[in-house]
């Protein structure tokens, strides 16, 4: 009798106009999103090619190490593989970051920079389509999933029969569910088809294992929705209420609650603004600049310059020690109280960052955001470990310009000057394995199953006192 | 057999919709039911099938308790309900499969369902017709059909001809004698007065819940049923 129920169900469903319209869309979205996806990925490859060599170029091509120090080389940023699935909010951080001996770095040139038009409609990616459109019509399969059918009379006719309630909610919820997933998963395979015969797309076994898990997070985010729209269902006596519930709600867990958690938490726990941050380390550094200066004048009163020519030579040699070793205080002093105020800065920003999530988690579409973003690695916390490493490669490439600095001679007259790169140390960043990536989605993963387990036994139990006159 | 001791009905409000209903259809007897709207007719329906708890007395088919043991009652009894409109995506075909499933017939061939389709009075290029394109005499034969597939001993139908032409009707009421004739107990619900009064054994008027007069056919038989009826309608509506 289950099968039956379910066979009816799939059967009802996929002969309904709202199926085909579904199955159309759904395929022309989410091919596009792959394709798109595709597209960017192999773009923005070249794109850090480039910057990549523009780079080396730009550091081959300098003068001395004193103009290098300054200008500094670039990290640019490779993308990700996954991005092509969820782009997640890199695309929104910048792509490159400068290091050189005098700023902290921080990530710029995102790709809403160079095209402001990008930030005002946003990737359609996956995980948008998703989050926005399947699960919309995960609403529109069950709105009317039990009350319709006491609206057309064939529940009343249903249950004139040894038909126990918990075998027709059960049958509705397992074939309704299959009707959407026939949408959902035969353009996904075509995507990911497409993903791997692809050229120049390469997936590692990580990538797949990734890949299926952020499958299975989509899965159990529809389902949210699949779930609660039967709850809803079970609990109205007329479909357009239900219907209206299910929108109110829709409208509340995907926009309003993720926008709003955010500005709860900024009010709770308010932070300094980066302007606030930058202005704090500006005020050190022309304060140190003052103390640099005096401190230099300090010397050459204590170190006058002799007149001897051979004492001069010596004082010369001094001088140079001198300041090598006076540079090499002052920018750890520099980087030290930067990484001070940043510690702070970063601390406040952590609490406030963790509140909202936490605010935000009460809502299915935070929760798929957030793991499908740690999964593909295209969230924060991957941009934090890039940032990161960035910032612990300055203090590297800031020593290794002090010493050429330190021991470069200029280049002797009609000579053109030639910088030795070949020890300059690079920057490594190794993303995220999927252990830390699995352990960070583990509580959206749980909320996800449990409001599941919730709305479905809302539905159940709300079914079995269903009033189907 | 249907039974009903002491049947009552009241809801939260204080409804009383149906007042201490004695009523038993024997076997091979048709039992028509008539009253204004919110008389207490379908209240009766949906308490004697379960749907409804009630608030005093039992509700019996061939026996056993609707409250106590309502999955197996359900066995016993078919319903055909007032504009049913089934699965519109579904074929005739395939609305009737699916309900004859439901009700425990598994063995059942496309001819079967075929020549109760035709039995009923449904068209052949019908059956394989979306039912959403059907009239509602079309759903109403269907429903018919689907409620005599399932072989049941007991019929409750409510309001069964609303929606049927006058061909139609007369079809449906010679079926209906023709499974009286085969043992059934039918309980019919109905508005319908013109038609019922040629097939019913018994018949009975609701009033706010109260069956109020019940007459068999042989103590109607010097009796205007109409004028009756109207009688009655009149009187209910003066109360009112």
């Amino acid at each position: 009798m289950l099968r039956d129920i379910i066979k009816k169900e799939i059967q009802d469903t996929i002969m309904s106009p709202r199926f085909v319209f579904t199955f159309l869309l759904c395929t022309i979205l989410i091919l596009l999103s792959v394709y798109t996806g595709i597209n960017n990925y192999q773009a923005e490859l070249k794109e850090h090619s480039a910057a990549v060599a523009l780079n080396k170029k730009n550091l081959e091509s300098q003068q001395t190490y004193g103009t290098l120090a300054g200008l500094g080389t670039k990290i640019n940023r490779r993308p990700q593989v996954l991005s092509t699935l969820v782009s997640g909010i890199w695309e929104a951080v910048g792509r490159v970051a400068t290091v050189n001996i005098a700023y902290d770095p921080s990530m710029i040139e995102s790709k809403y920079n160079s095209n402001p038009i990008f930030a005002v409609f946003g990737p359609l990616d996956l995980s948008f389509i998703v989050k926005i459109v399947l699960s919309l019509f995960a609403i529109l399969f069950t709105y009317d999933a039990i009350v319709g059918e006491k609206e057309r009379g064939t529940l009343k006719l249903a249950l004139s029969n040894n038909l126990p309630r918990d075998r027709l909610i059960l049958g509705k919820a397992i074939g309704g569910f299959i009707s959407l997933l026939i949408p959902l998963v035969i353009p996904l395979i075509l995507g990911l088809l497409i993903l791997m015969i692809y050229p120049n797309i390469s997936l590692s076994g990580d990538d797949w294992i990734r890949i299926v898990m952020i499958c299975v997070i989509f899965l159990l985010y529809l389902s949210v929705f699949f779930t609660l729209g039967l709850f809803i269902s079970a609990r109205t006596s007329r479909s357009s209420t239900s219907f209206l519930i299910l929108l109110f709600i829709w409208v509340t867990f995907v926009t309003i609650i993720p926008k709003a958690s955010v500005m709860v938490a900024s009010q709770i726990n308010p932070i300094p603004s980066i302007h606030e941050i930058t202005a704090q380390k500006d005020a050190y550094l022309q304060e140190i600049q003052k103390e640099a200066i005096a401190e230099q004048r300090e010397y050459f009163k204590k170190n006058p310059r002799p007149e001897d020519p051979k004492e001069r030579e010596e004082w010369e040699k001094n001088i140079q020690e001198w300041a090598n070793d006076f540079r090499g205080r002052l920018t750890a002093k520099i980087d030290e109280r930067n990484a001070a105020i940043e510690r702070d800065y970063k601390i406040k920003m952590r609490q406030q960052q963790k509140l909202a999530v936490n605010f935000s988690r009460v809502s299915p579409a935070s929760a798929l955001t957030f793991s499908s973003m740690s999964l593909a690695r295209t969230g924060v916390s991957e941009h934090e470990r890039f940032l990161n490493s960035v910032k612990a490669y300055k203090p590297i490439f800031t020593k290794w310009i002090n010493q050429k600095i330190g021991t470069s001679q200029p280049p002797e007259e009609g000579q053109q000057p030639k910088l030795d790169l070949s020890d300059m140390p690079q920057h490594e960043f190794t993303p995220e394995v999927f252990s830390d990536s699995f352990t960070r989605m583990l509580p959206d993963f749980i909320l996800l199953v449990f409001l599941i387990i919730l709305f479905f036994a809302g539905a159940y139990v709300s079914f079995l006192r269903y009033d189907v006159r | 057999m249907l039974e009903t001791k002491n049947l009552t009905k009241e809801y939260e409000d204080g409804l009383l919709a149906l007042d201490h209903l004695d009523l038993k259809i024997e076997p091979g007897e048709i039992f028509c039911m008539f009253g204004a709207n919110g008389a207490g007719k379908t209240t009766a329906i949906n308490l004697i099938l379960g749907f409804i708890p009630p608030t005093e007395g039992t509700a019996l088919i061939e026996g056993i308790d609707v409250v106590k043991e309502p999955l197996k009652s359900k066995d016993f009894v078919s319903f055909v309900s007032e504009n049913v409109m089934l699965y519109g995506n579904f074929t005739a075909y395939q609305n009737v499969d699916y309900f004859s499933r439901l009700a425990g017939k598994r063995n059942l061939t496309k001819t079967d369902y075929a020549q109760v389709m035709k039995r009923v009075g449904l068209q052949e290029e019908a059956f394989d017709m979306r039912t959403k394109n059907f009239s509602k005499g079309m759903r109403q034969k269907l429903g018919i059909a689907i409620a005599i597939l399932k072989d049941a001993p007991n019929l409750i139908l409510d309001e069964p001809t609303s929606g049927l032409d006058p061909r139609s009707g007369q079809e449906f009421l010679e079926l209906l004698l023709e499974l009286r004739d085969k043992g059934r107990s039918i309980f019919i619900s109905s508005h319908d007065i013109f038609r019922a009064k040629f097939i019913a054994d018994r018949v009975g008027f609701m009033m706010q819940g109260k069956l109020v007069m019940m007459k068999t056919s042989e103590e109607l038989k010097g009796e205007d049923l109409n004028k009756l009826y109207i009688e009655y309608m009149q009187e209910h509506a003066g109360a009112e």
